[in-house]
């Protein structure tokens, strides 16, 4: 049973490929990873030069600490709590869109709703993507503070579900459209129950659209900024905010910033993988094949 | 130094040494404010802001009053204040508005002035005027003390210097330049690019031209309206002194500055001064502190700063920018009292002395005269009081915002040489004009200029 | 527990109503947060709003606001920029995207690594990439600069041309959005049937005809969805723009989301600003009809 679970659970995160890719491939990795990772070791290393150095682009340079220091223990910096604020804004917001969004994408390719409902639905949630999020944020503000949600970290989830249902509800019904019917028909013809189709067999072939759509989530939810903004202040105010402070009135403070932008990536890129196998072990621990 | 002003100076002295000690017995309070409610003020995350917190723990240390500070980055500001007002129930008791926000929140009501929270209260007479920006005449729709009410007061001011390399001009025999003709010919001499430019300032589109080129403009004896504190708002943009104004400036940029000079904001420029490569620049006093910080600048020490040059008639011209703190009339009374408390025990000889110390620009007159001028990190100082003298306050009108758009645009397309001055100066004319005449003032405009 | 939630599951209850259970969640949060803020848009759009005394006024002002939205000079060069900006990019992201995740989900070993590798770019907060890019462009302290001085070419004007400021801040947008591409169709690349696949190899297909035959017309939902979402959050782009440029030089970077953030929250025009916003959305919706159109065409030839 658990080597069957193992097996299961190897396939849906690192299967062989289907074709195995040529030089050509290769190369193309190799120059894309070169290229993508390139700036993001120039802000790695900016994070330990001197503003002096960054400016005027040293290299060799004398390293230092302090950028780290100053973000994470200095006077005025909530760096800790901020990292916390969008730790549990994230986390939370990315759970409830995925189990909403999920829900929904499936119950309107599988389940005959009337055109109004599922194209309207589709369409009233891709119109509302296209909205500039500034003109979204005064009614938000008004509608909080009235409900005495300004200032928590509900409204930011609430906020954050809101942005990314289109996407999420978009990408897994095109995930959803690839599982052929068939293999729901041949459960039910087993004897599951319309929910037990959907969590036991569905569900686990979904896993690759799950985790793309989560951590696209996520990571929408993690680096947004003007909504959080407006609706949090110091105590509750997560990372972009926080970063934002290093871009001041007249120049930009860019050792702090890269420093801060680092030391972001971090619990981000903990949490997805972390999410990654939260997703694939719950999901296939009752996968049936 | 007379009996006053040494008694002063030692409290101050021994202020400062509390401050590095940080006591818990009771100091003499700056000024006696009594219990206050707590209170929230929304303020800026800006160079400053370090020198202000400690203040406001000075403060608390020494009132018992609580304050706490919601810092936010400067891009979130406006947005944070309008929120506030809008929402009927404002989160903050206290917030700092730029100069050009001020007339947005004047005119929308949404503040309580100053006298009627508390009729005895008045503005030391040493703190500078900053150009009236607290003031608020609603007849006039113009910041005047003239028949206004007081709305703010500033909490820092800033104007901006010209800043320059003290060995470099030495070492080339050039004097500090009294006028912009002067810039010209010594940046025309000591640019040497890539190694070396002569002169830079803001080139980049929008707010940054605008307000840099502006202070050339006024020193020329040019003008955007004609007298807007009379109500006439008839177009002078486009003089011919104006266009001098803006040939002069492309010059000083084209010929002295580095080939993007279109871009430059203000973060550039100081990225070039910090690095050893511009002999001159048109910089805010704020940025001095960051350039006598060995982890951001090569130059420390090399700087030296003067009032802004004057212009061909003789006169000098400097835009001023400034905070002003403001008290939104939905808070409740205790709270606007607090706010005003600390306000009183703020603008006190005593507290804009700890706040010059501990790095941010004084509001008082009396604290640039004292011996503080004479430290070596505050040698800026009588510069920065020189310029007061002719500094002013520039768009205070509610159409601000969108003449600075028209003229950041038109400005900087003349600047790269996308357009003629002339015709850039034409074509913000009409735009500025038509808007005027959109929102029902009284305007005109001068014979259009040669394109 | 498990039991607990097994006779859950199991109960008539909850597989009689899934169906109903399934969706209201998602239109019940979605309805109670967009319906206010969307209606209040649409009224603005026709209304002017000013304060006075601290309350709202607000004015039916609906000839005025279109005659300002055809009168806006600054309007034209933004939609021409944005209609450039989008359609330059998008595509080269897609065929980046497309071809990195058929490439990556190719690789014998390191798969994960790979994967983790490629969705960096996102990770970093807009704010800090708009700077960091900023710096790394720099005229006379940028790497891009330094590199080319050490070769012994001419350090180039990047942000400062005017022919070149719209490329350079694309250039920005691939390196950070080709990763959200890459990872869609990424997870669509690993969930094709591989069987399928199977037999094509072993009737003796080259790798390329698999890939162009087979794979590439069963991932089209995911291109689909890739394609919608990414050129929907073009045309938003801000951040990038605002940072590197703020729309300069002259108006060569000047981008509709910029101008609506201008008009909107700068100058304060509330009215006219949410019938810009309105009409960005026309746009869009006019262009994807238009790019679903040649999509059209061009599968038909």
């Amino acid at each position: 049973m658990k080597r069957r679970r193992v097996a299961v659970r190897e396939a849906a995160v690192a299967a062989p490929p289907a074709v195995r890719g040529g030089p050509a491939g290769r190369v193309l990795v190799a120059l894309a990873l070169f290229a993508i990772i390139g700036p993001f070791l120039w802000i790695l290393t900016a994070s330990f030069k001197y503003q002096i150095a960054i400016y005027s682009g040293q290299f060799p340079f004398t390293p230092t600490l302090s950028n780290y220091a100053d973000v994470l223990f200095g006077r005025r910096s909530d760096f800790a709590g901020n990292i916390a604020n969008s730790v549990v804004v994230a986390v939370a917001s990315t759970l409830a869109v995925l189990i909403v969004g999920t829900l929904a994408a499936y119950s309107l390719r599988r389940f005959r709703w009337p055109a109004w409902v599922s194209a309207g639905f589709l369409g009233w949630t891709l119109l509302f993507h296209m909205v500039p999020v500034l003109t979204l944020i005064g009614p938000w503000y008004i509608a909080f503070r009235q409900l005495d949600l300004y200032d928590t970290r509900i409204a930011l989830v609430l906020t954050h579900v809101t942005i990314n249902l289109p996407m999420t509800v978009w990408l897994m019904s095109a995930f959803f459209r690839e599982i052929p019917p068939e293999i729901e028909e041949a459960a039910r013809v087993d004897g599951c129950t319309p929910l037990e189709a959907f969590l036991r067999v569905v569900l686990p072939l979904a896993i690759p659209g799950l985790i793309a759509a989560g951590i696209l989530a996520f990571i929408f939810s993690w680096n947004e900024f003007p909504i959080a903004l407006s609706l949090t202040s110091r105590q509750t105010a997560t990372v972009p905010v926080a970063i934002a402070r290093f871009a001041q009135q007249y120049e930009t403070q860019h050792a702090q910033m890269a420093a801060a932008s680092v030391i972001s990536t971090i619990p981000a890129v903990l949490l997805m993988f972390l999410g990654q196998r939260f997703i694939v072990r719950g999901l296939t621990l009752g996968a049936v094949k | 130094m007379d009996l006053m002003t040494m008694m002063r100076a030692s409290a101050a002295a021994l202020m400062l040494a509390g401050l590095a000690t940080t006591p818990a017995a009771a100091q003499k309070p700056f000024a006696d404010v009594g219990k206050q409610a707590p209170i929230t003020i929304l303020v800026a995350s800006t160079p400053w802001y370090p020198a202000f917190e400690k203040v406001v723990g000075l403060y608390e240390q020494q009132t018992g009053n609580q304050i706490k500070l919601d810092t936010t980055p400067f891009g979130g500001m406006l947005e944070k204040a309008r929120n506030a007002v809008r929402s009927g129930k404002s989160p903050y008791d206290l917030m700092f508005l730029d100069t050009q926000w001020t007339i947005e929140f004047y005119e929308g009501g949404f503040l309580a002035p100053l006298k009627e929270i508390d009729a005895s209260f008045d503005l030391p007479k040493e703190v500078l005027s900053y150009g009236d920006s607290g003031w608020w005449n609603a007849q006039k729709r113009w910041r005047t003390p003239d028949g206004g009410k007081l709305m703010a007061y500033t909490v820092l001011g800033n104007v901006q210097l010209l800043y320059y390399r003290a060995d470099i001009l030495k070492q080339a025999g050039i004097a500090p330049p009294k006028t912009w003709a002067d810039v010209l010919t010594a940046c025309t001499k000591l640019t040497d690019p890539p190694k070396m430019y002569g002169f830079v300032a803001r080139g980049e589109k929008g707010n940054g031209i605008r307000y840099d080129w502006h202070s050339v403009m006024l020193a020329e004896g040019g003008s955007v309206v004609k007298d807007p504190a009379a109500g006439d708002y008839t177009v002078t943009i486009n003089s011919p002194q104006v266009k001098a104004a803006l040939d002069l400036y492309t010059d000083l940029l084209k010929k002295c500055g580095p080939p993007n000079y279109g871009t430059l904001g203000q973060g550039d420029v100081i990225q070039l001064l910090s690095t050893g490569k511009a002999a001159m620049g048109d910089v805010v006093t704020a940025a001095f502190a960051s350039f006598e910080d060995p982890a951001k600048s090569a130059v420390v020490g090399k700087l030296e700063t003067v009032a802004l040059p004057a212009g061909r008639g003789g006169a000098s011209g400097a835009v001023v920018g400034n905070w002003n703190a403001v008290v939104p009339k939905d808070v409740p009374d205790s709270q606007k009292k607090a706010a005003l408390a600390f306000t009183r025990w703020f603008l006190s000889y005593d507290a804009q002395r700890a706040f010059a110390q501990a790095g941010g620009i004084p509001n008082r007159s009396d604290v640039y005269t004292s011996d503080l001028a004479k430290e070596s990190k505050l040698r800026w100082m009588p510069a920065y009081l020189e310029t007061q003298k002719f500094a002013r306050q520039e768009l205070g009108y509610a159409e601000g915002a969108q003449v600075e758009q028209i003229l950041g645009l038109r400005l900087n397309q003349a600047v790269i040489g996308e357009m003629s001055s002339g015709k850039a100066l034409n074509t913000a004319a009409k735009e500025i004009q038509d808007l005027f005449v959109k929102n029902g003032r009284k305007t005109g405009a001068l014979p259009p200029l040669p394109e | 527990m498990q039991d607990a939630l097994t006779t859950l599951l199991l109960s008539a209850l909850a597989n009689r109503t899934f169906r109903y259970w399934s969706l209201l969640p998602a239109v019940l949060l979605f309805v109670a947060l967009t319906l206010y803020p969307l209606v209040n848009l649409v009224r603005m759009s026709v209304s002017t709003i000013e304060f006075a005394q601290g309350v709202e006024i607000w004015r039916f002002t609906p000839r005025a606001n279109f005659a300002q939205l055809l009168a806006d000079d600054a309007l034209r060069p933004a939609l021409v920029n944005t209609l450039v900006f989008v359609v330059v990019s998008v595509t080269i992201e897609m065929l980046i995207g497309l071809a990195l995740a058929i490439a990556v989900a190719g690789l014998a070993r390191g798969k994960t690594w790979a994967r983790t590798a490629m969705i960096l770019p996102i990770l970093v907060p807009p704010v800090a990439i708009g700077s960091m890019w900023k710096l790394m462009y720099n005229y006379d302290f940028g790497i891009f600069n330094q590199a080319l001085v050490a070769l012994g070419a001419a350090p180039v004007n990047w942000l400062g041309s005017t022919s070149l400021a719209l490329a350079s801040v694309i250039v920005v947008d691939i390196w950070h959005w080709v990763p959200f591409v890459f990872l869609i169709l990424f997870a669509a690349v690993e969930g094709l049937p591989v069987d399928l696949i199977e037999a094509a190899r072993v009737d003796g297909a080259t790798r390329w005809q698999i890939v162009w035959r087979i794979m590439i017309p069963l991932l089209r939902p995911a291109i689909v969805v890739a394609f919608l979402f990414r050129t929907i959050l073009a045309f938003k782009v801000f951040d990038e723009v605002f940072l590197l440029t703020s729309g300069g030089p002259g108006t060569a970077t000047e981008l509709i989301n910029l101008h609506l953030y201008k008009v909107f929250f700068e100058q304060n025009q509330l009215g006219y600003g949410a019938l810009l916003s309105l009409a960005v959305i026309a746009a869009i919706v006019a262009f994807l009809l238009v790019a679903q159109r040649v999509t059209v065409a061009v599968r038909a030839s």
